[in-house]
C-alpha cells in the first residue's frame, strides 16, 4: 500500500471519531468506567495487601541462647542469623537487659527481684523478624539447627492468622477483579458492536467497491485505539487525583489510617509507572480489540 | 462477461431461488433483468458478486471463475464490477467527491489520478457544483448520479444496478437511463434490474425475464427510442 493509503486510512480513523462522536464517546465513557473500576479494585488490593505486609512485618521471633554460650559463640551466632536467607533483622537481647526491662515492668514486685540479689535467671536472646512469615516454618528449623540455642519462641498464632487473612483476602480480590474484567470486556464489547452496527451500512457498502477485509478495519481500529488510549489517559487522571485526595484525606490531620494501626498505605508516586502503563496499555488494547470482533461479523458480505 | 452454466441456489431452508441457469451477457452489451418479486433476480447479482455460492453449476465473471476465487481474491473481482444500488447506498458522513473518490482508495490509485479523475466523473454524470455537497443535501436523481458515478470512476468492465430508478420520478429515471445508456455506449457492460416494464418497453434492449428461478425470455427487443430513431 502507498503512504499516501496508509495516510488516509489513519486520517479516517481519527476523522470517524469526531464524525461519529457519540458513539465514540459513548465508548470513551464504557473504557473509561471499566478500566476505572478494575484499576481501583487493583489498587485497593494492592493497599490490602501492603497493609497486611506491614502487620508481618511486626513479627518477631525469640531465640534463647544456652546460659553456657560464650560470647565468642553469641557473635558466631550473630554472624550465621545475619547470613541466613528470610531473616530481616536480628538485635542482640542480653540477659541484663531483659532483667532489668522486667524489673520495670513489674514494679510492685521488688520484694521478688531483692530475694534474688545478683541472680539472674534469665538468658540471652536474639529478637529476630523474618522477612516472609510464610516461609516461617524452614527458616526456624534453619534457626534451630544452629549451635548453642536453648529454645525458639515464634508467635505462630498470629502468622497463622495473618497468612490465613492475606490468603482470604486475596481470593477475594482475585475473584472481584476477574468478575470486573469479564463485565468490563462485556460492556466494551457490546459498546463497540453498537458502534460498528450503527455504521454496517456503510461497511457494506465498502465490501461491494472492492475494499479488502484490512482497508475497512484499519479506521475502526485506529478509532478504537485512539478511544481506548483517551480513556486511559482519563482513568489515570482520575485515579491519580483521587487517589492523592483520599490519601491526603486518610494520612494528614487526624491521620485516620493510624487509629487502625496500619502505616503502609501506597503512595501513587510508587506505583505511578505501573498503573500509567497498565492503564494505557489496556484501554489502547481493549478498545482496538473491541473492534476487530465487533467488524468481523459485518465484513462476511 | 458473465456466463452461467447449469447454475441452481437452494437456500439454507429449501427454497429454490434458481434453477438450471444458462445465461451469457457478452462484453458491451445492455442487457435488463426482469420478472416479478422473488423471480431470482437478487439471488443472481449475489452470485455475481460472490456473496453466495452456488448450489450447482458455474459462474465466470469478468474473467474469473468463481467456483474457484478465493475468499481473499472476492475484492479484486468487486472491482472489475461497479454497483448502483436502489437505495443509492450513499456513505452519508461522506461529501459526494469523497464517496466517489473512496472507490479509487480502495484500489490504492495515486493521489494526482483520483484528484483528476474523480471530478472528471462528476461532470460526466451532470454534478458540476456539487462535489462538496453531503447527501443528504441532494435530491434523489441526483443521489443516484452519485451512485452511478462512483461505480464508473474505476473504469468497470461492468456495471450492475439493481432498480437505478425505483427510488426516483419518472422523469429522472429517463435521465439515469440515459446516462447508462451513453456509459454503454463507451464499452461498459450493463446489467439493469427492474420492476418498470415501461420503461424497458421504452429504451428496449436485451431483456432476460426470470420467472421462479428459471430463465423464461432472454431477446432483444427493439424499444420505442430505438425504432423512433
Amino acid at each position: 500500500m502507498r503512504a499516501s493509503g496508509i495516510r488516509y486510512l489513519l486520517g479516517k480513523g481519527f476523522e470517524n471519531i469526531w464524525k461519529n462522536r457519540m458513539m465514540a464517546f459513548a465508548s470513551f465513557c464504557v473504557l473509561l468506567i471499566s478500566l476505572l473500576l478494575v484499576g481501583l479494585s487493583v489498587l485497593v488490593s494492592i493497599n490490602i495487601s501492603s497493609m497486611i505486609g506491614g502487620m508481618e512485618d511486626k513479627n518477631e521471633v525469640i531465640i534463647y541462647l544456652q546460659d553456657d554460650a560464650t560470647d565468642m559463640e553469641i557473635s558466631e551466632l550473630y554472624g550465621e542469623l545475619c547470613r541466613m536467607e528470610n531473616i530481616a533483622e536480628a538485635n542482640f537481647y542480653s540477659k541484663e537487659d531483659a532483667f532489668e526491662d522486667m524489673k520495670a515492668s513489674m514494679s510492685d514486685a521488688e520484694l521478688l527481684f531483692d530475694s534474688l540479689g545478683e541472680d539472674n535467671p534469665l538468658v540471652d536472646s536474639y529478637r529476630v523478624r523474618v522477612a516472609d512469615i510464610s516461609r516461617i516454618d524452614e527458616t526456624l528449623a534453619r534457626i534451630g539447627a544452629l549451635q548453642k540455642i536453648e529454645s525458639i519462641s515464634a508467635p505462630m498464632d498470629f502468622v497463622n492468622v495473618l497468612m490465613e487473612l492475606r490468603q482470604i483476602i486475596s481470593i477475594i480480590c482475585a475473584v472481584i477483579i476477574f468478575a470486573l474484567i469479564i463485565i468490563s470486556i462485556v460492556i466494551i464489547a457490546n459498546t463497540t458492536k453498537a458502534s460498528v452496527f450503527s455504521r454496517r451500512a456503510e461497511i457494506q457498502i465498502m465490501k461491494y467497491v472492492g475494499a479488502t477485509n484490512s482497508f475497512i478495519r484499519i479506521p475502526f481500529f485506529v478509532e478504537g485505539m485512539i478511544t481506548g488510549f483517551l480513556a486511559g489517559c482519563g482513568a489515570l487522571a482520575i485515579t491519580w487525583y483521587g487517589y492523592d485526595s483520599l490519601i491526603d484525606l486518610l494520612t494528614g490531620g487526624t491521620n485516620v489510617i493510624s487509629i487502625f494501626g496500619v502505616s503502609s498505605v501506597i503512595q501513587f508516586k510508587d506505583v505511578f509507572v505501573p498503573v500509567t502503563v497498565a492503564y494505557l496499555a489496556s484501554g489502547t488494547f481493549f478498545g482496538a480489540l473491541g473492534t476487530v470482533f465487533s467488524t468481523r461479523k459485518h465484513l462476511n458480505v | 462477461m458473465i456466463e452461467m452454466r447449469d447454475v441452481s441456489v437452494v437456500y439454507s431452508g429449501g427454497v429454490d431461488a434458481l434453477h438450471q441457469v444458462n445465461l451469457k451477457i457478452n462484453d458491451g452489451d445492455f442487457a435488463f433483468v426482469v420478472g416479478p418479486s422473488g423471480a431470482g433476480k437478487s439471488t443472481m447479482i449475489k452470485l455475481i458478486l460472490k456473496e453466495i455460492d452456488p448450489s450447482e453449476g458455474s459462474i465466470y465473471v469478468n474473467g474469473y471463475n468463481l467456483n474457484k476465487l478465493r475468499r481473499r481474491r472476492i475484492p479484486a473481482l468487486r472491482r472489475t464490477i461497479g454497483f448502483v444500488f436502489q437505495d443509492f447506498r450513499l456513505i452519508p458522513s461522506m461529501t459526494v467527491y469523497e464517496n466517489i473518490a473512496f472507490v479509487l482508495r480502495v484500489v490504492d490509485a495515486p493521489p494526482k489520478y483520483i484528484k483528476k479523475r474523480v471530478p472528471y466523473v462528476i461532470n460526466l454524470v451532470g454534478l458540476e457544483g456539487k462535489a462538496r455537497n453531503y447527501p443528504n443535501e441532494l435530491s434523489g436523481g441526483e443521489m443516484q448520479r452519485v451512485a452511478i458515478a462512483r461505480a464508473l470512476v474505476n473504469d468497470p468492465q461492468l456495471i450492475i444496478a439493481d432498480e437505478p430508478t425505483g427510488n426516483i420520478d419518472p422523469e429522472m429515471s429517463y435521465e439515469i437511463m440515459e446516462l447508462l445508456q451513453s456509459i454503454n455506449e463507451i464499452g461498459t457492460t450493463i446489467l439493469m434490474v427492474t420492476h418498470e416494464h415501461s420503461l424497458v418497453r421504452q429504451f428496449g434492449g436485451r431483456i432476460i425475464n426470470i420467472n421462479q428461478g428459471q430463465v423464461v425470455f432472454d431477446e432483444i427487443v427493439g424499444g420505442n427510442l430505438i425504432n423512433e430513431s
